[in-house]
């Protein structure tokens, strides 16, 4: 257990995020091998079936990944995955199938999602949650990206989710007990909270709640807020 | 056939706990699903054996729940190599069906329906109005704006079932969407109110944007509120057609 002092609480939290991020490194590596390049180009599959196999590997924090396809009207290439995802009892793995017809209710309109839509326009990697994904995999998750670019071309995003409750206990069971913070995203959002006065998914008013100065997160654009620590359980 | 594993599809595969008369409770999920856009015309149905163990319906309840969909022209079953069941979607055929699910219902399930939808949509929206990114309130305006804009009840209605499941997923609750889907399944069992009084949709929107501008001014009671008021309107819009009965609707065909 480590003392949960800020620093080291936004060390864990960067470490755990870029443990995430290098399972996505290699799934964008498995998209680039020739034969998936060609997969790319023709419509056929890209990824290898070892991909998948990432997802059981021994401290495995993401629950799905794969790749995500910039659709090609105009070459014939559509909408398309290649997503697989780990069963939330038993740990089977199961490929995603979402709806991608527009005119359906649940249309999953990827390409207007903040995962696939930021990493596009800016070329960079990305962490967007913690959010519902509505229509996909309909659970409550991170999901981290990166473009993925041939000959100059952004062909679609390497990727993986994190489930919002599997990430909450791997850090509390890493991070010893300590001052309670939040964990807050770019967009002010609660992602992990140590005071039950705070709920993970809240927006939290920019000023006014912090007891202390902020400590930013390397790698991500989260950064650690202490806050009043003064129990609810009380009469 | 591999099948989409999409909450929505969870939702229209789920398994029926309507008790009795099962095969017309399958005929409805589908008829409502096919309205929804959630099975696409032409769509090829599971095996029977499958769509019965997802349904948890006896494969002879499911034969004849194929037979009444087959008679009332929403599913065409091919022989053979590539047959199957394939969906027909009929615009005509989906309003008859609605209006005679509307005949069996007794204006307390309408009651009950609406309290249930009242109770998840009002809870989405005022969490939304704590939760909800600029990025996610834009997005439920596009949709209220397609909603404004959608000129078949089809669309209409998809536009709809789309606002409320959005709602509740920028609420940050996956319970609480996955609720709405469930609910939207069975509000669409039922007549569509602007298809019988056009004015209604303009209304319908601009209690939707009325709801979005108290989201955006993080006003969580009047979204709340206005929420409630809304669907409560709505239930009473369906329980005076469901006391107007079969005005106009003479020449429909039972569904039994």
């Amino acid at each position: 257990m480590t003392a949960a002092v800020p620093e080291t609480v936004a060390a864990v939290v960067g470490e755990v995020v870029e443990g995430v991020f290098a399972t996505v490194a290699e799934v964008h590596a498995a998209a680039l091998r020739p034969a998936a390049r060609e997969g790319l180009r023709t419509g056929r599959p890209v990824l290898d079936d070892d991909v998948r196999e990432l997802l059981h590997r021994p401290g495995q924090l993401a629950v799905g990944l794969g790749l995500v396809v910039a659709p090609r009207p105009d070459r014939g290439l559509p909408l398309r995955l290649e997503w697989w995802q780990l069963d939330p009892d038993g740990g089977r793995l199961r490929t995603l199938e979402p709806d991608l017809r527009p005119t359906s209710l649940g249309y999953y309109d990827y390409t207007a999602a903040e995962w696939f839509d930021v990493p596009r326009r800016t070329g960079r990697r990305h962490v967007v949650g913690p959010y519902v994904d509505v229509h996909g995999t309909g659970r409550y998750l991170l999901t981290l990206t990166e473009p993925v670019v041939v000959d100059g071309e952004f062909v679609g995003v390497a990727g993986a989710d994190v489930s919002v409750g599997r990430f909450e206990a791997h850090l509390l069971g890493r991070l010893g007990p300590g001052a309670p913070f939040l964990l807050l995203n770019g967009a002010d959002r609660v992602v992990l909270s140590t005071s039950p006065r705070w709920l993970v998914g809240a927006l939290v008013p920019p000023d006014g709640i912090a007891t202390g100065p902020a400590t930013a997160v390397p790698g991500v654009p989260w950064r650690l807020v202490p806050v009043e620590d003064r129990s609810l359980l009380t009469a | 056939m591999q099948l989409l594993s999409g909450d929505a599809r969870r939702a229209v595969f789920a398994p029926l706990d309507d008790g009795a008369l099962r095969s017309e409770a399958v005929v409805r999920r589908v008829g409502s699903a096919i309205a929804l856009g959630l099975l696409g015309d032409g769509e090829q149905l599971p095996a029977e054996t499958e769509l019965a163990t997802m349904l948890n319906v006896s494969t002879m309840t499911l034969r004849e729940a194929l037979a009444e969909l087959r008679g009332l022209g929403l599913v065409a079953t091919r022989r053979g190599r590539g047959g199957g069941s394939f969906v027909q979607a009929r615009d005509d055929v989906l309003a008859e069906l609605a209006d005679a699910r509307l005949a069996e219902l007794a204006t307390t399930d309408l009651r009950e329906l609406g309290d249930v939808h009242g109770a998840v949509a009002s809870a989405a929206a005022r969490l939304a109005a704590t939760r909800a990114s600029r990025v996610e309130i834009a997005r439920l305006r596009d949709i209220v704006d397609r909603l404004a804009r959608a000129d078949t009840v089809t669309g209409q209605r998809r536009a709809e079932g789309r606002y409320y499941v959005e709602l509740a997923a920028c609420a940050q609750s996956v319970r609480l969407t996955m609720q709405e889907m469930d609910l939207h399944l069975e509000l669409g069992q039922l007549p569509w109110p602007p298809a019988h009084a056009p004015g209604l949709l303009d209304r319908i929107v601009a209690c939707h944007r009325a709801v979005l501008d108290a989201i955006e001014a993080r006003d969580p009671a009047t979204a709340r509120t206005l929420t409630e008021e809304h669907v409560e309107a709505r239930t009473r819009w369906s329980i005076e057609l469901r006391l107007r009965g079969g005005e106009g609707t003479a020449d429909r065909r039972e569904v039994s």
